[in-house]
Order: structure tokens, then sequence, then C-alpha cells
């Protein structure tokens, strides 16, 4: 056997100390903070993981060498550090007479028929299909907004990948989650993207603030249908979402309390980017919200539901759960609460107690937490050390397939998590994410170019260029139609599944495609810069770099055995110039491990 | 190591035994599963989503009530086009196989289900057919529930969910559901010299409860994804389930290898049956393959003798609007029909047909059936299990199970 380099001790000491570290029973649910004296290298890593998506052994080595003091003020007040990141890059696809956008398509098709014109578009006003131009145009924008959430999407998944602030981002997502709102219902890009931004500017900052921004935020107004909430015809959606997702939980008032506060909600309403309320539909009337009477405006509601201390524990608990564990007790409960009222609903203060608390480091909370999918996808990418997320697979494809889309979360409640983020079929769909990140796919095809199949576009579009009539060109060919847009239409004034095709060839002409390169992995640097001289080193490296809780004598021992099958010898300077294969390999072992949906 | 019982029944068993050699798994299946009174298996329900809002009046058409083609004067279907069921109702043209299952006397029609205060969103409308709670917001699926309460010891592959994501339905506070959509693809990729590795990771010890959760799917995820294929491999029916089977086919491989699962949930995809234009063509064509499969699978199961353990729910989010639009098609409603189907389903019409004469504001059907209370007939009348503390209220069942 070779001598054990310097570095390779190293190592292979960090990796096992992962077993060596248990915390006192008594640091369960204690707020304390923990000393100096009881920071280490897994602690490190361990609030590197929660606050942020982990990072590479020299990130964590820097949070190591601070207190854990320093180390979580770092983090939580992360507005001290640069981070030069690119804003959005728009397409430049929308135009004004997009705005206001059509409720549905025959909504567009009947108003340009009774007016001549719709979404900016004039009917024409002879000749057959007369309406198909603003058909067209109504099915244009609602790819194109699809298209380019995606690369809103992607934009930010760059973001959580490069930050510096790496808090700033998971408190985005944690909101996002939290006030969740998806482009399928409000189809506009662009509100998403506003609120996306808004949730950054004020992620750590008073709760109140943000509740009242994302009240009156355009993209939460049209998700939860606040332009038909007016005087005298209350919609109860906005008021209920408020009271029963978003501060206090459902239990916590009367259906009365909702009718009440949906009329203090009426008038809020949106205009293009912006927040309007129109005084006229506004009911100013008394009302009788959470045992307190009053003319009531919205912003007076959301005061009296932060009055509550149920609201207090209701965040909090929230928080608690993202960031710290699932399993809250009621004294527990009870206990965050306070903390969050003394803070005054201020964020960041009250995440700094968290993350220092012995609570955070004790064995109930460490290693514990299964990651939601984007962050087992950005967490994954930050410890390989990439530079961009990679385009093939496609972020948007494979975390959707893991169950967690950005900008389209499942429903207003958000995302489950916990337990329920893992099923036999996702447990499988997640393996095969790190199989396609580090022996990418020959045959992937550009879900942002190439028309899904369902739309059944691409026949249409080769039946028109061999100049074949619409109405046979569009006939459906028998096999199965399940979207709207693909209905044989037989209106004469228009042709949906022509409109299908054009507006597809219309909004890729438009929106800009997103980058196709796979991930730039180099795993040989990885362990040579590690030190690593054996394959049992690499390996042992490799566990140390991605796993948050440790991994059995056997399993390191078998996956050792592996790499060194693999390579025809356990001696890596010998494999140096050929071992990139194998060394993937090993990390997909690695990383199907069912120890690594945890951090 | 275990027993094959050499009769009828478990013919398929061995079949699916066999093909698992392969593997050379075994320890998913069921040996000597408690067994209901008459059969030599456990009672299975499936439940049909028709996501996108179902139109219940041109499904089953109240061809004698002149409101009908009063509020639908262009896309009502005319009384000689419809399968007629009896002196008021007809199916839609296409549904051959219900007809034919009404006929039979195997199918409940339950009328006018909605719930209070009825949300006209697809989605939260949906998630409360989901949870079994409207207007509020539950975590876990009722199906979910009540594979928990029915099978506390935790069956694995008890609870099946065939789609590209899991549905709330099967959200379940302790079971984990087998969720997947093909099953060719139901696998984990992985180099050959790495099979060993992948699919017998070890199993971790401690008090990381997380860790065993994991651990445990893993475990399911393994025997799940290979007994699921060795059921699609080895299943070959002549029986048609039409052009769109409804993944009602991977529903019969599974029953059909004698796998565990009781409780299984698939779904149109993407919002079918959102037909607010021009509807009928399309409409006409979604339900022919409901229709199609939902017949082809009950044939099936006779086929391969196991009609007696199985019933069909079939549901939808909320009907449409009572009358057209302007588009030839219709917008969201509120009450609808619900359809339980089955060899031991005591066929007939249930609960009361609200009148298209007396709308509501909005110009929807008034529900006269809580859809819960079709809930609580499968929970007590089919897997004969109490559904107050379930469902959250007492709700009454109907007598749907001879």
């Amino acid at each position: 056997m070779k001598i054990l380099s310097r570095f390779a001790l190293i190592a292979l000491i960090s990796s096992t100390s992962l077993m060596t570290n248990a915390a006192p029973i008594t640091w369960r649910d204690s707020l304390e903070p923990i000393s100096a004296s009881e920071w280490s290298r897994d602690r490190a890593a361990h609030l590197l993981e929660r606050a942020g998506f982990g990072g590479t052994p020299s990130e964590v080595a820097l949070l190591a060498a601070m207190s854990p003091s320093q180390a979580v003020r770092s983090l939580v007040y992360y507005r001290a550090s640069q981070n030069p990141l690119p804003p959005f890059e728009d397409s430049g696809a929308f135009d004004p007479g997009l705005d206001p956008f059509a409720p549905s398509r025959p909504a567009a098709t009947d108003l340009a028929k009774a007016s001549g014109e719709a979404l900016g578009v004039k009917a024409k006003p002879a000749g057959n299909r007369k309406l198909q131009q603003v058909a067209d145009r109504y099915l244009y924008w609602k790819r194109v907004t699809k298209l380019e959430t995606e690369r809103v999407a992607y934009w930010w998944a760059n973001r959580m990948l490069l930050t510096q602030r790496p808090l700033e981002e998971k408190m985005a997502l944690f909101w996002h989650g939290h006030f969740a709102t998806g482009d399928e219902k409000v189809q506009d890009y662009r509100k998403m993207l506003q609120q996306n931004e808004l949730l950054r500017a004020k992620a750590t900052g008073s709760f109140r603030d943000l509740l009242i921004s994302v009240s009156q935020d355009p993209a939460m107004l049209a998700s939860l249908d606040a332009g038909v909430n007016v005087k005298g015809a209350p919609n109860e959606n906005f008021a209920r979402e408020i009271m029963e997702l978003f501060t206090m939980g459902v239990g916590n008032y009367s259906e009365k309390d909702i009718q009440e506060a949906a009329r203090a909600f009426t008038g809020w309403n949106y205009k293009g980017l912006g927040y309007v309320m129109n005084p006229q539909q506004h009911d100013d009337g008394l009302k009788t919200v959470l045992g307190d009477s009053g003319n009531f405006d919205g912003v007076q509601v959301i005061d009296l539901i932060l009055a509550k201390e149920v609201t207090s524990e209701y965040i909090a608990n929230k928080l608690y759960r993202y960031f710290v564990r699932e399993d809250v007790t009621p004294a527990m409960q009870i206990k965050l609460g306070k903390l969050l009222r003394d803070t005054q609903f201020e964020i960041a203060p009250f995440l700094e107690t968290l993350f220092e608390s012995r609570d955070f480091y004790s064995d109930a909370s460490v290693g514990t937490r299964i990651k939601p999918p984007v962050e087992l996808t950005v967490s994954t990418y930050r410890k390989l050390g990439l530079t961009q997320v990679p385009g093939i697979p496609d972020f948007n494809v494979l975390t959707e397939s893991m169950g967690q889309k950005l900008l389209n979360p499942p429903n207003v409640a958000g995302w489950a998590s916990g337990k329920s983020w893992i099923t036999p079929g996702l447990l499988l769909v997640r393996g095969n994410f790190v199989y396609d990140t580090v022996f990418p796919p020959v045959n992937f095809i550009a879900p942002d170019r190439v028309a899904e199949d369902r739309f059944g576009i691409v026949p249409v579009a080769d039946k028109v260029a061999m100049g074949m009539d619409v109405a046979t060109a569009t006939k459906p060919d028998g096999k199965e139609v399940t979207s709207m847009s693909m209905q044989n239409d037989r209106d004469e004034d228009f042709n949906t599944r022509l409109a299908s095709y054009h507006a597809w060839r219309k909004a890729i002409e438009k929106v800009k495609a997103i980058p196709r390169m796979p991930a730039r992995i180099d795993l040989s640097q990885m362990v040579r810069d590690a030190g690593c001289m054996t394959t049992q080193q690499a390996v042992d490296h490799l566990l140390m770099r991605f796993l948050s809780v440790p991994v059995d004598a056997e399993t390191r021992r078998k996956i050792g055995a592996l790499l060194e099958d693999d390579l025809g010898t356990a001696d890596l300077t010998y494999a140096d110039s050929y071992m990139e294969d194998a060394l993937r390999n090993a990390l997909h072992v690695i990383l199907s491990l069912p120890a690594y949906q945890l951090g | 190591m275990n027993t094959v019982e050499h009769t009828p029944a478990n013919t398929a068993r061995r079949d699916l035994l066999k093909a698992l050699g392969a593997f050379g798994i075994t320890a998913g299946l069921p040996m000597s599963p408690a067994r209901a009174a008459n059969s030599g298996h456990k009672r299975i329900l499936v439940v049909v989503e028709m996501s996108g809002a179902n139109d219940g009046l041109n499904t089953l058409v109240p061809y004698t009530d002149d409101a009908y083609y009063r509020l639908r004067p262009r896309i009502g279907l005319r009384a000689d086009k419809v399968r007629k069921i009896d002196d008021r109702y007809g199916f839609n043209p296409g549904m051959l196989g219900f007809e034919r299952l009404y006929k039979e006397g195997k199918m409940a029609i339950v009328h006018g289900c909605g719930y209070p205060q009825q949300s006209l969103s697809h989605f939260q409308s949906m998630a409360y057919w989901h949870t079994g709670v409207p207007n509020a917001g539950e975590r876990y699926g009722w199906l979910g529930r009540v594979a928990d309460a029915i099978d506390p010891q935790l069956t694995p592959n008890f609870l099946v969910n065939i789609d590209e994501r899991q549905s709330l339905a099967v959200q379940s506070e302790h079971h984990v559901p087998v969720v997947f959509d093909d099953p060719e693809r139901f696998a984990r990729k992985g180099l050959r010299q790495s099979r060993q590795l992948l699919d017998t990771p070890a199993v971790a010890e401690g008090s990381n409860m997380s860790r065993a959760y994991l651990d445990k799917v893993a475990a399911s995820a393994r025997e799940a994804s290979q007994l699921v294929r060795a059921a699609w491999d080895g299943y070959k029916t002549p029986v048609d389930y039409g052009i769109r089977p409804l993944d009602l086919n991977k529903v019969a491989a599974m029953i059909n290898a004698g796998l565990p699962s009781q409780l299984f949930y698939v779904s149109f995809r993407h919002n079918a049956f959102d037909t607010h234009v021009q509807q009928n063509e399309q409409h006409g064509r979604l339900l022919s393959y409901a229709s199609d499969a939902i017949s082809g699978f009950m044939k099936d199961m006779e086929r391969i003798g196991r009609a007696d353990e199985v019933t069909v729910l079939v549901f939808s989010e909320f009907g449409r609007r009572v009358a057209e639009n302007t588009s030839l098609g219709t917008d969201h409603g509120t009450a609808n029909h619900m359809y339980v189907i089955g060899k031991p389903v005591k066929g007939g019409h249930y609960g009361d047909a609200p009148l298209l004469t007396d709308l509501d504001d909005g110009g929807n059907l008034k529900f006269t059936t809580d859809f819960r209370r079709v809930y609580a007939s499968v929970i007590e009348g089919w897997l004969e299990h109490e559904s107050k503390v379930l469902l959250g209220g007492d709700f009454k069942p109907f007598p749907l199970f001879g």
C-alpha cells in the first residue's frame, strides 16, 4: 500500500469525524447558542446546508474558521456580501397589445368578432379565417409566458448556484412555497419575475412589510382572483388564503371572519405590473374581523391578523419546520412564536437565533431533512463545483419530475414537505437525475425548441409546408387529443390547431433559447486536489464532500472496491489519465444512496 | 422458504414468482393475506379521476327534460342519438360500455354530487375531492387516510397511483404509495457493475427517522419497480381497452400478478375534460375513452376471475354550467354524477337529480348529495371500515353494495 499523503489523511479524518460528533441530548429544543468550542467542520457544513444549498469543502472550511456566531451572521446578514449576479435577460416577447390578456381563447376571439380587434390585433375585414391572427396571438402569449417562465426559473437556479448570499435565495424559495403563486394561473412571466424579486428583496426583513407587499403584488392578486372581489360581491378566495395559508392556519378564524375580511380587500386589483386600488369598488362599511369592529381596509385587517399570537406561532413554526426539522413540540411552538414576536416579526434576527441554537445542531436536527428537489439539484451542482446550471438534462424537467417546478407550485398551499417528497418512483427519479448528470443523455431534445407531441404541432407544420389546405392539415389523425387548444375547431373564423402551430413558431422565434451544455464535471481534478492517492481515499473524499450523514464501513469499502475494479488498480496516480468515468460511476452510486437525500 | 397454495387464483401468482425468479426477489408478495370471506383476495378499489370537470349533463343526458334542450339548444344531445338506459336518461352516444354496465346492473349512478360553497377552480375543487375535506387545507388525501386506517400493518405496495406525479388523493401519513407512470421506465438507471450496490443499499441503524424512512422507501422502490415491471411484462390480455386505456390495463396487470395492492388511483391527464369550446366531438371522444377503458377493465377482471373483488369509483372535480356558452362549449359548473361500477355493486340510480329549472345565481345546479356520502359508501360498504373519523363527519352511506 502507498503511504497516505498529508492531504488525504485530512480528508479521511474529516469524513470519519462525521461519526464522532454526537451532540448532548439536552441540546434538543434549546435555543441557547452553541459555544465557539463546540464549533466544527461538520457543524459549519450543516449550517451551510440549511441556510443555503451546501457548498464545496473550501466554502465549508471558511465558515468553520469563524466563530459560530460570526458564521451565522455572515449568512444571515448577507447584504454585507458582494453579489454581482446578472439581472434576468428578458427576451422581449411582450408588447402592450397583450395587456390585459384575455382570460380564455374564446374571450379573445369573441371580442375580436364583436369589436373587430383583440389583443392588439385586428380581425381581417374579408376572406377566410378572419380571426386567425387573434387566435394565433392568444396562443402565442400562452407559449411565450410558459417558455419565458422556464427561463426565469433557469435564471433563478443559476442565482442559487452562484450566489454569495445563499440564504437570500433560500428564503426567496421558502416564501415562494409559502405565498405559492404559479404561472399556469397567472399567465404572465413578468408578474412572476416581479414577485420573485419582491420575495428576494424582502426575504429577511419585516414579515408585515412582506405580507402587505405580497398582498398587493399583481401575480398574487391575479392568482387569487382579486379582480372579482368587489363591493357588493366579495370573493372570499383572497381573504381565505391570507388567513388559512399565509398567516394563521385553518381553525383559527371563522367563516364569518373570512367574509368580513373579504369586504375589506374589495377593490384591490392590479393594472399591468402595478397595484391599483379602485375606491368605488371598495366596501368601506363597518366590518367585524377576529373580534374587532371598524371600517377596516385590507392593511388594517392584516394588522388585526398579525396581532393574534397564533399568527406568530404559525409563521415561526413554518420557518422552523423548513430550516430545522419537521416535528415541533407544542412547548417549542409557543417558544418560537414568542421569539418571532420579540423580534417584531423581523425574520433575520429570528433566523440568527435558530441557526445559532443548540437545537439546530442537535442530533434530532442534523442530517434529518429530506432535501426538496430544487435544493437537491442545486446543492449537487454546488458540491460538484459547477459554474452554470447544466442545460442537459433540463433543470425544469428534472425538478418537475421530482415533484417541484419553480414558479409553478402544485396549488395555493405550496409544496408539501418532508417525507412527501419521497415516493418509490420519485426516489428512483432522484437517482436517475445523478446518472443523467454524470452520464448526460445523448438523445436530448430541448423542450424549449421542439414542440411537445401532445400539442400536435409538428404534423400540422409538416402538412402545411407541403401545401395542404388548412382543414385537411389540421384534421386530427385519430390520435388522442387532450388539450383544449388541439380541438378540431370547425369555427370558420379561425382554426385552433393552425393557431397552435403558428403560436409555437412565433414564440420560439422571440423567446431566447436556454443554453444546452451538460454539466462540466472534472472529478479527476477534484480527487487530485484533495490529495487522494488510492481509490478508497477518493471514495471517502466524495462521501465527505457530498453526504451529510455517515455511511457504514462496509458500504464505503464496497464502493472503494467498485472503483478499484473499474480502474484495475487501487493506485490513483497510476489511473490518473483514465479515471474520470470510473469516478463518475462511483459518484453515481454514492449519490444514489438513500442517505444522499438528507441534508 | 414460502409455500404457494395451488389454487386457480394462485396461477397468476406462480407466474409472477417465476417471472421474478430472474430478479431473485419474492419478499414483497403476499403469502397469506387475510382474505375476504367469499373470495381468495382482499377487496380492491380503483378510483378514476376525470380531471378538467366532466360535463355530466352530456354524459348522462336527461333526454326527456325540456329544460335541458332549452338551455343547450346547440350542444344538447338529441333524444334519438343517446344510449337510453331508462325512460329518463341516456348515455352519450360513444358510451356503449357504460350502457352495458348499467344494463347488466353493475353500475350505481349517484346524482347531484357536490359540496357546500362549491369552488369553481379546477385546482381548488380537485384538492377538496382529493382530500375529502372541502374548504380547507387538509394535508393527506382521502385514499391515503383510508390506506392508513384499513392497513395499519403498512403492507408494501398497498396503495398505487399511476400518473406522472403523485396525486394528493393518495398522500398518506404512513403508507408509501407506489407511484409510477410507465412501468417500463419505473426503473433505476445504473451500470452493470454497480447494480448490486444500487439495488441493495445497507440499512442504517440509529435514531434518524428520516433516514429510516428513506431506507424503507428505497427497499420498497426496488421491490415495487421490479414487481411492477414483472407484472407488466407477464401480462397479456385479449381484452380491448380502447384507444386510451387510462392506465387501467396497468392496474389489471398488477391485480393479475397477485400484488397486495388494494387501492388504485388513475386519472385522465392534463385537465382533459375542460371543454369550454366546441365541446361535443371532443367530449364524446373523451367519454368513449373512459367508457371503453372502464368496461374493458371490468371484462378483463371477469376474464381473470377477479370481478367479484373489484369496484371502480369515477368522479370529476365538478360538472359544467347547465347552459351552453357562446363557443359551443360549457363553463365551470357544480353538481355532477359519480359512478360506482363493478360486479359487487347494486346498480341503479342513487340520490336526487338536481332540477334544471332550479339553478343557483350562477346558473348552476344545486347539489343534492355531498360527495363524501359516496366516499363513505365505498369505505363502509366495500372496504368495510367505519368512515366517520376518516371523513371528519357523519356522511350517510348509500347501500351501493349487495
